[in-house]
């Protein structure tokens, strides 16, 4: 039952892991793709990271993959927030509707 | 980096020597002498060196630990809100024709602390279509995915703002 459920949950974050590669490859230019990969990522890595630690039980490396899972949902977003900071102060110019893709 | 300060400075180093101290354990699982021994020595030498930057004077120990609970507490929320951005995001990627719309917007905050700045800027990159830029003071400049939707994924920020202001006991 744990092990169908560890299933589901990594499925659901390989779903969104996917939908960030395509977003990646989908949005037309840097802060669009930020968008994709840094909350898409997170949510998948999480999940994945969840399920984990659902097949493993209650033992020792499950307590590192949840220590693990935090550090992802902390340092994930600081870091597309480092990328975009540096491409905005540098004068990277947002796309807007009806531009052609970068 | 005096220990003969008050008595709240050496309580605040003792929890930050206890907490790496478990933090230790957690990461190592031996508990033999030689590994307990080591991880003392480390867990010492960090808790001398930067022992008060986790613990400021301002504020004491029971507030921290208080912000810290009620964080614990606020996290499932912050939670079911990243999974409802995260559907949006992989409708918008999948679609067909892409509806996206994107731009820069503002978000005035009357934020002061440097903790709650950072919880609301990675909880807005996290939640409803928005990535924080750049933060000036109580400033937040952010890139929001949807621009005719800015009102609707701002009040819902705001939803956040309100949460964090009254977490971090400041006012939103």
């Amino acid at each position: 039952m744990l092990t169908i459920l560890a299933i589901i949950c990594i499925l659901i974050g390989l779903f969104f892991m996917v939908v960030g590669a395509v977003g990646l490859l989908r949005f037309p230019d840097f802060y669009t793709r930020a968008h994709a990969s840094g909350k898409c990522d997170t949510l998948g890595e999480g999940m994945m990271l969840v399920g984990f630690i659902l097949y493993e039980g209650m033992t020792l490396i499950s307590v590192k993959l949840l220590l693990l899972a935090i550090f992802i949902f902390i340092s994930s977003p600081t870091a597309v927030h480092a990328l975009v900071h540096v491409a905005y102060s540098r004068g990277v110019a947002p796309w807007k509707k009806g531009d052609e893709r970068q | 980096m005096s220990l003969k300060g008050n008595r709240s400075s050496i309580a605040g180093h003792a929890v930050v020597f206890i907490l790496l101290m478990i933090f230790w354990l957690l990461l190592s699982g031996y508990l033999d002498f030689f590994h307990v021994g080591s991880g003392v020595l480390c867990c010492g030498i960090v808790t001398l060196i930067s022992g008060d930057l986790v613990f400021t004077e301002e504020k004491s120990l029971l507030r921290s630990a208080r912000i810290f609970f009620r964080f614990i507490l606020y996290i499932p929320l912050l939670l079911m809100e990243i999974l409802y951005a995260n559907i949006d995001v992989a409708y918008r990627v999948l679609h067909p024709s892409m509806p996206i719309d994107p731009g820069i917007l503002t978000i005035e905050t009357p934020f002061e602390g440097d903790v709650l700045r950072t919880a609301f800027a990675n909880a807005m990159t996290l939640t409803p279509g928005t990535i924080t830029v750049d933060v000036c003071g109580g400033t937040f400049t952010v890139h929001a995915l949807v621009l005719a939707g800015g009102e609707k994924d701002l009040l819902e920020t705001r939803d956040i703002q309100n949460h964090l202001g009254a977490i971090f006991e400041e006012g939103a």
